[in-house]
């Protein structure tokens, strides 16, 4: 018997790739990562991790006679690994145990360490800033805010013939106390929405309608213009307003932190100096129109605020409309 | 007797192996935030580890298809379908890396046996370009990346496979064949008549070993992408970003660089869409699975220097300037 301590080491990754998954997922930290309507996909990774695990711990202990029978195969399919003349040079981790190795295992290393260690933060001001700040408010082409979902929305699994592994995804699915699906919604409510948009009195932009409502209201501010409005959002200041003004903002996430585009609305409030980066705020005021670089923005005049706690889930998602 | 034994000991180590991560956890939650860091390499590190949770399940479909291939599937079966006429053999090169599911990191060592066994530089350049750029899983995760919107799949797809062809003409046309860099002495692979299981089980642990190859790669891509996200102040881009010509030439630079996995660039990829217009986004979807920079390395191991970079060359400026010319229309 003979004990091969690269392949330990991989199943040790193998294993912590599938528990960091797990692990965020049980916490529910994985809404600062990723939209919740993609949850299902990683917790399919999660549990591949943790299959291939299983497979990789039965190659740590080899017996004499199998290791001379590997060799043999390897001669056979021609695996010179240093002379790279083999159909595929991959690292079988058989291979001693050299610097470069130490290099690429640490690589792999480093996203666990950090991703276990680090804890997950809400992207801030200062994201906000690096993303363009009020330039991409004003630039912002209008955007694809509302993406079609068929029934599946999830990517079909089955058709690469790991069935097993997906049932198992499923029943453990239940165990998982993730929140709940994002809803989707039918065209007809998203129609409704929209009407209610224009005939309610007061505009109420809730997590669902924001990024919908903040669109319409982009397209046409005139129509907008002196009706009341009540949003929530953090504080953004950039440089260049003036000393009344600040944006209240949203992050909008359309599949994961890292293609978050923000939203939100130049504000107007006497209080506003007293007020600082990434302060949640509940906000109601009245829609006018502000040019900021030459494009009309919404502006809003602030009535009235108040400081709130920073929600659960601080950021924004698209809707999806079922097609079917 | 050895036989149970052995497998004892596998149980044994499993449960080892469970027993010090769960131990490496529970020290590093009790370790947690007792010393500062600064915010913004926390932002750094959510989205660091957010780009590689989105694409680690891509990942790990394209290592078991790549598994799968190098056990199930010989060389013959996708050489047949290369005719001998040139433009025939083109076209038909681009069609069957179209159909045929790899990673630009798998495709290299493919495609130097399929030269060993006489398949001419051109046809093999056609079905490197299109293997790792259109595959089910790269449709699948650029239509989930660009909001379950298909036009961008659609283009990247479309525009790719005639990149693809202008290339792989161009190839036949300026270069002779022998680019090898040596003669390489390839015996045939040996399909030893191993039952089923056998070949199951050789095809999973392939998978494996194929994850460890591509791992560190997509974690350098993601962290880079991660630090150009929270260092580098859109501004500088939004500046560039008015200019087509400057906006591609970044977001195809940024492709080549990162040297990310075709199945996993379509993420990072869209997080540039809200800052540059959608031709520049095309660019870097479509050269960075051609070709970028660690797959220029693992060329040279097969090519000679002046080929590679002639490659490399040419297909830059055909994406470049099939880009420019579209851009209107899009």
């Amino acid at each position: 018997m003979k004990i091969h301590f690269q392949q330990a080491l991989r199943a040790l990754i193998l294993l912590a790739f599938c528990g960091l998954i797990f692990q965020l997922h049980y916490t529910g930290d994985i809404t600062k990562y990723i939209n919740p309507k993609y949850v299902r996909l990683s917790q399919s990774a999660s549990i591949l991790f943790l299959f291939l695990f299983f497979i990789q711990i039965t190659r740590i202990w080899t017996s004499t006679k199998e290791e001379v029978d590997h060799e043999h195969h390897h001669g056979e399919d021609c695996c010179h690994h240093d002379d790279h003349n083999c159909s595929h040079h991959h690292d079988h981790g058989d291979t001693p145990f050299t610097g470069k190795k130490l290099l690429s295992y640490s690589i792999i290393l480093f996203p666990l360490l950090t991703g276990f260690l680090l804890p997950a933060k809400t992207l801030d001001a200062s994201i906000a800033e690096k993303k363009g700040g009020l330039a991409i408010l004003g630039n912002q082409k209008k955007e694809v805010n509302t993406s079609a979902g068929s029934e599946q929305s999830d990517f079909d699994l089955e058709d690469y013939s790991f069935e097993e592994e997906l049932e198992e995804a499923e029943e453990l699915e239940h165990d998982l106390s993730v929140n709940e699906e994002v809803e989707e919604i039918s065209n007809e409510e998203f129609e409704q929405l929209k009407k209610d948009l224009y005939s309610s009195p007061a505009i109420k932009m809730d997590d669902k309608v924001f990024s919908l409502y903040y669109e319409e209201i982009g397209k046409d501010i005139d129509k907008f213009i002196g009706r009341e409005i009540e949003f929530q959002g953090f504080i953004y200041k950039e440089e260049g307003l003036a000393s009344n003004q600040l944006v209240i903002s949203r992050f909008l996430i359309t599949h994961c932190v890292a293609d978050a585009s923000m939203i939100g609305f130049l504000s107007e409030m006497e209080e506003a100096p007293k007020l600082y980066d990434n302060m949640w705020v509940k906000v109601s005021g009245v829609i006018d129109k502000a040019v900021y670089n030459g494009t009309e923005l919404p502006l809003i005049k602030i009535k009235d605020w108040k400081e709130i706690e920073e929600p659960f889930i601080p950021y924004l998602y698209p809707l999806t409309i079922k097609i079917l | 007797m050895n036989r149970v034994f052995r497998s004892h000991i596998i149980d044994i180590t499993g449960i080892i192996l469970i027993a010090i991560l769960v131990y490496l956890i529970s020290f590093s939650s009790g370790l947690g935030v007792s010393f500062d860091i600064p915010p913004s390499l926390l932002n750094l590190n959510v989205i660091f580890i957010s780009i590689l949770i989105e694409a680690l399940p891509f990942v790990l479909i394209g290592v078991l298809i790549a598994g799968f291939i190098q056990i199930f599937i010989t060389e013959d079966h996708i050489k047949r379908w290369i005719p001998k006429n040139r433009t025939a053999a083109v076209v038909m090169s681009c069609v069957a890396g179209a159909l045929f599911p790899a990673c630009e990191c798998g495709i290299v060592p493919i495609i130097r046996r399929l030269m060993s066994k006489g398949v001419p530089v051109y046809a093999a350049i056609g079905f490197m370009l299109t293997g790792p750029l259109i595959n089910p899983i790269v449709i699948a995760s650029t239509y989930m990346a660009f909001g379950n919107d298909f036009e961008i799949a659609g283009l990247r797809m479309g525009l790719g496979f005639l990149i693809a062809i202008i290339v792989a003409f161009s190839v036949s046309i300026f270069f002779k064949s022998g680019q090898l860099k040596k003669t390489l002495h390839l015996p045939h692979s040996s399909e030893n008549n191993r039952s089923f299981l056998d070949r199951i089980w050789s095809m999973l642990t392939h998978s494996i070993d194929e994850f460890f190859d591509m791992a560190k790669y997509l974690i350098i891509g993601a962290l880079l992408a991660s630090i150009v996200q929270v260092y580098m102040p859109a501004k500088t881009f939004l500046q560039n970003a008015d200019n087509p010509v400057v906006s591609l030439l970044i977001m195809m630079g940024f492709a080549y660089i990162l040297s990310l996995c075709s199945e996993a660039d379509a993420f990072i990829g869209a997080s540039f869409s809200s800052i540059f217009p959608k031709s520049s986004v095309l660019g870097f979807l479509i050269f960075g699975p051609m070709i970028d920079f660690k797959n220029t390395i693992m060329m040279l191991s097969v090519f000679r220097m002046k080929f590679v970079l002639g490659v490399l060359a040419l297909t830059a400026s055909v994406v470049f300037f099939t880009l420019l010319l579209v851009q209107n229309f899009i």
